[in-house]
């Protein structure tokens, strides 16, 4: 038997923050260092992503939706977040070897981290969306004040999710490269460029159960219809995330102590 | 008599030989089909090890390359856990394990001072109020703008350091990292090494360096291919193991 030895410091919230504060902080002076643009290719990516899927979506394929270009970028913004984070999430394990084999480091929060480095840059592109909004002379409402649940809830469910995958990838390392495949067909199977509507009846059950597909219509309800999402939607989608949060959080914790013998 | 700060009772810890037991990647289990080889060899790296390191006292382990002193230090650590026996820990740990200094080589040195002092377990708060004293330990105040790729592995590695002897640990696990920096900065570090122990830190150095673990330590432990070979005075243990490795490699099967 065993014991593992306290860890005074990995308990307090406090200290939490900080090491998500300095490792956030990080992630986002490592992204652009000695880049000439910067913090700008934040901006430019999902800008070049809504050039090109408007073109084609529009002019070529003609897709009938309201207000598209709007519809288009929320999608194209929050499917990056979770696609960004989840992917390097299931690295980030790997990639920071030294932090887990350090006595005491808190290494449940290396995906959180992720998670958050994303946020950061899902929250630059807002103002692009506002301004977009404003081209397009549609209103900012009220609903606005549930953005802040959504974007928590899209958190939790990317964190759960993260807490799996950067668990197996440990112990398998081809779980990237799944879950690169299964985020590229999740791209086309979430209604990112076109909408719900278009689904056969028979086919949108399924939709129902991808919880991208749910979040990306609450950002629209705020954003294009001005009204409060589906509470009933996000109550379940909280439920999902708390749970698969839970799940996986135990699964990472039960698994952990492996983690600096197979690095 | 100080309290027993560090337990370590009949520590046995053999590891896989890599690959054998579970497949990496689809590739692999693929090329071994179904039943494949699930030969499991395994190699001891400790076999039933046994000590006590009481409050304020100094430990070195010394043996050859393989011995299994590192794998020993970073389960006290709390990193991996033994087969059998226990290990038990009280108190903060600081560690400067020889898996380099965690610095980000784009980052500056002030940058890697601060990410640094906060996994290490310091507060944003903490390191701030330390950071001059950090820098100035470190000698490096001219470069700690400069990003941390133009240092020297001997200037890191004293930055490395004077964060870890900024953090102010109740238990330090040091894994051969002194032997690098100049003849002056070592001695500044061991001088930084018996103040902690005079404060009560308890230390726990794995080294090469004889002179510096019977300068250091009270008592030393031989490892010997995973096995004690001597555990006692630091003075006595590390004479008969310089004895023993300035002696021709004899067949001690």
């Amino acid at each position: 038997m065993s014991t593992v030895p306290t860890k005074p410091r990995g308990v307090e919230w406090r200290y939490l923050r900080d090491v998500l504060r300095v490792l956030v902080a990080r992630d986002m002076m490592l992204r652009y260092k000695r880049s000439v643009l910067g913090l700008l290719w934040t901006l430019v990516n999902p800008l070049s992503q809504l050039l090109v899927l408007h073109f084609v979506f529009s002019r070529l394929l003609a897709v009938k939706v309201e207000d598209f270009l709007v519809f288009l970028f929320i999608g194209i913004i929050s499917w990056n977040w979770f696609h960004g984070a989840l992917l390097q999430a299931t690295v980030t394990v790997v990639e920071n070897r030294e932090l887990i084999r350090r006595p005491g480091f808190p290494s449940a929060i290396l995906p959180a981290v992720t998670i958050a480095s994303h946020l950061v840059h899902f929250l630059l592109t807002l103002p692009i969306l506002l301004a977009l909004l404003l081209w397009q002379g549609l209103p900012l409402g009220a609903s606005l004040i549930a953005l802040p649940a959504v974007i928590l809830i899209q958190f939790g469910l990317t964190l759960g999710l993260s807490y799996f995958v950067a668990t197996f990838h440990v112990l398998f390392r081809d779980t990237q490269y799944l879950l690169g495949i299964a985020l590229m067909l999740g791209f086309y199977l979430t209604p990112i460029f076109y909408s719900l509507d278009a689904i056969p009846e028979g086919a949108r059950q399924y939709y129902s159960l991808n919880p991208m597909a749910h979040l990306i219509g609450s950002y629209r309800a705020i954003f294009i219809a001005g009204s409060p999402p589906s509470l009933q939607s996000l109550l379940v989608l909280g439920a999902v995330s708390t749970t698969l949060g839970i799940a996986g959080f135990a699964l990472f914790r039960a698994n952990s102590h492996r983690f600096a013998e197979e690095l | 008599m100080s309290p027993i700060v560090v337990c370590v009772a009949g520590v046995s810890k053999s590891f896989r030989v890599l690959h054998d037991d579970r497949p990496f990647t689809l590739q692999e289990v693929f090329q071994r089909g179904r039943r494949g080889s699930r030969a499991r060899e395994t190699r001891t790296a400790l076999d039933s090890v046994s000590f006590e390191v009481s409050r304020g006292e100094a430990l070195g382990i010394v043996g050859a390359n393989g011995a299994g002193k590192s794998t020993l230090l970073r389960m006290i650590g709390g990193l991996g856990r033994p087969d059998d026996g226990s290990i038990e820990v009280q108190g903060r740990v600081g560690c400067l394990l020889d898996l380099g200094t965690g610095f980000h080589p784009e980052l500056t040195g002030r940058e890697n001072v601060y990410i640094n002092g906060v996994v290490s377990g310091l507060t944003y708060r903490e390191v701030r109020q330390r950071f001059d004293s950090i820098v100035d330990f470190s000698e490096l105040e001219p470069f700690i703008d400069n990003p941390i790729r133009t240092y020297s592995s001997g200037m890191q590695m004293r930055l490395a350091f004077a964060v870890a002897a900024h953090i102010d640990p109740e238990v330090l696990l040091i894994d051969e990292v002194l032997s690098v920096g100049d003849a002056a900065f070592q001695r500044k570090c061991l001088m930084r090494l018996k103040r902690f122990k005079t404060r009560g830190c308890t230390t726990i150095v794995v080294s090469h360096a004889t002179n510096l673990v019977r300068d250091l330590c009270d008592t030393a432990l031989w490892l010997d291919r995973g096995s004690t070979r001597a555990l006692g005075p630091s003075e006595s243990v590390t004479k008969a193991y310089e004895a023993a490795m300035a002696a021709p490699p004899a067949q001690s099967t």
